[in-house]
């Protein structure tokens, strides 16, 4: 057993992360980031077209795969903070950092404003838009428009307007990033507090209740405006619960991923050990049983109801090719890694953890790509006035790009967010136990 | 007069607190004794590094008896509901595609014999159950329930011996040292 760590080890001043060593990872991201966001943008607001149609696709798969997993770290610091918990206080920063990406977000999503792009997306606006303009009820318009698909939106209009869409998006954004800003703002305020008592571990504590609410609604509804909504005749009640299950386990991957490179770089060294590793991969294992729980009781019920508009989903997934992707994710994003964490000694192995975090955050790229993209081809095709298909060729390229962009947007403001703060909370009054953690 | 022959359970020796236990611990451990055990009137954290405690290999049953439930589970829902007597229910297919409809079962055997193996399986490890414990023959052994930790080594340890064994528990600070005849036949 290594030595117990006691206050000597804790600089008074707490580590930061210095700027000089990721100064260039930092502009590469911000570079590529920066520009790929504008240029995106640009392009998703002007543009126009079969490319354009597919881009807008590729761009909400890529901004909804990093959203899912800064949604993450907003539930590791609210759940860290309302369960009272010790064991993780020497990472709980990090967790704080990934969560506070969130509010930043809304520049990733400024496309998915403007009606050029929702009408690829969402064909539920663009049969609002056409059908209901001005007048005054819109249910009673849908419900009498000549398209008899319409009546099924008639019946949703409560939920599905654009009015309460808008309102809704600014909800999230304003809601959620607020909460994390504060229950960050009081850890770090501790940080430089003269007398480091209680006062501001409590403040995020009582604070972390309403968050968690707002962060359980703002996770669900987020997830059926923006995926379930592309399709606005399915419904599925379990989708909130399954987006939150892979967002849980892919943040606690990025979690994890950054307490190993920080500590290859000679930060976090005296405060977070094996067994800090040894709990976060047995988070990872619990929520891949978890992911895999949840995703399958979506597929069971609805496979055994068969209702026509509740398989559709799944209908469309296991046509033609889309079939082995979904069959890839049973055993890909489930099999595999339940049979390879079921070890204790690998949990504690940072090589190992290092390759199955990479390859988890792999599995959820194709888990977003498996909510979003099979939708592509169908609706860019009834746009765009031409047959439907279920493949646009060519389309990955733009998948490729938006997530490196979005991933080098990501990564700046993360980096940025652990740069503008200690490491860890010196002054918290379970650091000592969290960095003499054994379990 | 008895006349009864007794069997020595081995020396029992008392210690003050927890800490003064873990360090004696880490003593007997470090002496190479392999049949011994510490007693406590709550569980102290990191006292089985201290004893030198290996992992159990409980978990590699377990691993095998969920195994086995998963095998059973394939197994029986697919030769009844596939082979023998396959019954069609809202037109589902009764073939290999139907095993969406036996996951339950696959996960309540996993679970189910993953969970007999863990309890038969740790009754039998740690020699359960049994009707006494010849360490019970101890009058001050009632106050490990109370505020007393205990240090036991057992004579069939092959490093056990009547003096040595007796000089190092009083050498790493117990008290009341104590020779224990097993009195249950």
């Amino acid at each position: 057993m290594a030595h117990q760590v006691t206050s000597k080890d804790i600089p008074i001043n707490g580590e930061h992360l210095e700027e000089g060593k990721i100064a260039t990872l930092k502009m590469i991201c911000g570079g590529v980031g920066g520009i790929g966001l504008l240029a995106s943008i640009i392009y998703l607001v002007t543009g126009s077209g079969e490319a354009h149609g597919s881009y807008a696709f590729s761009w909400l798969f890529a901004v909804f795969f990093v959203t899912t997993i800064v949604l993450g770290g907003c539930f590791w610091t609210f759940l860290h903070n309302l369960s009272n918990s010790g064991w993780g206080t020497s990472v709980r920063r990090l967790m704080e950092n990934l969560g506070f990406v969130f509010p930043f977000m809304v520049v990733l999503f400024i496309p998915f404003l403007f009606p050029g792009v929702q009408q690829y997306l969402y064909e539920w606006m663009t049969a609002y838009r056409d059908v209901v303009g001005d007048s005054a009820n819109a249910k009673e318009a849908l419900l009498h428009d000549s398209d008899p698909h319409n009546h099924l939106l008639a019946v949703k209009t409560f939920y599905l307007n654009p009015g309460f869409w808008y309102a809704r998006i600014a909800f999230y954004f304003i809601g959620l990033g607020f909460f994390i800003f504060l229950v960050r703002k009081f850890s770090i305020a501790q940080d430089t507090d003269d007398k480091p008592g209680t006062k501001n571990l409590f403040a995020a504590r009582k604070h972390s209740s309403w968050s968690m609410i707002i962060f359980g609604v703002t996770l669900t509804f987020l997830a059926l405006d923006f995926v379930m909504a592309l399709d606005y005749s399915w419904f599925s009640t379990m989708f909130g619960v399954y987006v939150f299950a892979g967002s849980a386990l892919n943040s606690m991957a990025v979690l994890i991923l950054t307490g190993i490179f920080l500590q290859r770089m000679g930060y976090l060294k005296n405060v977070v050990t094996q067994e800090h590793y040894h709990i976060m991969g047995k988070l990872c294992f619990a929520f891949t049983v978890f992911w895999a729980y949840v995703s399958f009781s979506q597929f069971f019920l609805i496979w055994y109801a068969n209702i026509t508009e509740e398989t559709r989903y799944f209908l469309l997934r296991n046509t033609e090719n889309w079939n082995l992707l979904s069959l890839a994710l049973v055993f890909m994003h489930f099999g595999l890694p339940f049979l390879a964490l079921l070890r204790s000694d690998v949990k504690k192995s940072s090589k190992f953890m290092t390759i199955f975090c990479f390859y988890i955050l792999f599995m959820h790229v194709l888990d977003v790509y498996h909510m979003i993209i099979p939708e592509r081809g169908p609706s860019v095709g009834l746009i765009i006035d031409h047959h439907p298909q279920l493949w646009i060729s060519g389309s990955w390229l733009g998948d490729i790009l938006a997530l490196v962009i979005a991933v080098c947007a990501f990564l700046f403001v993360y980096l940025r967010n652990l740069t503008s703060a200690a490491l860890y909370p010196h002054r918290d009054p379970r650091i000592l136990e969290s960095a003499n953690l054994h379990n | 007069m008895s006349t009864k022959v007794r069997r020595v359970y081995g020396y029992l020796a008392e210690f003050e607190n927890a800490s003064q236990l873990y360090k004696a611990a880490e003593k007997v451990r470090d002496a190479g004794f392999k049949k011994w055990d510490c007693y406590t009137p709550y569980p102290v954290h990191g006292l089985d590094d201290a004893m030198g405690v290996k992992r159990s290999i409980l978990p590699y049953f377990v691993f095998f008896g969920g195994l086995t439930g998963f095998i059973t589970a394939i197994a029986l829902a697919y030769t009844t509901q596939v082979g023998l007597y396959p019954t069609v229910v809202q037109g589902k297919p009764a073939n290999i595609f139907t095993t969406a409809a036996f996951f339950p079962v696959m996960f309540e055997l996993t679970i189910l014999f993953s969970g007999f193996t863990v309890l038969f399986g740790l009754l039998a490890l740690i020699g359960l159950p049994r009707w006494n414990h010849p360490i019970f023959a101890s009058k001050q052994f009632k106050r490990v329930t109370d505020d007393k930790f205990f240090i036991a080594i057992e004579a069939r340890d092959a490093k056990f011996s009547a003096e040595n064994t007796k000089s190092l528990l009083a050498e790493i600070g117990g008290d009341n040292i104590e020779l224990v005849e097993d009195d249950s036949e």
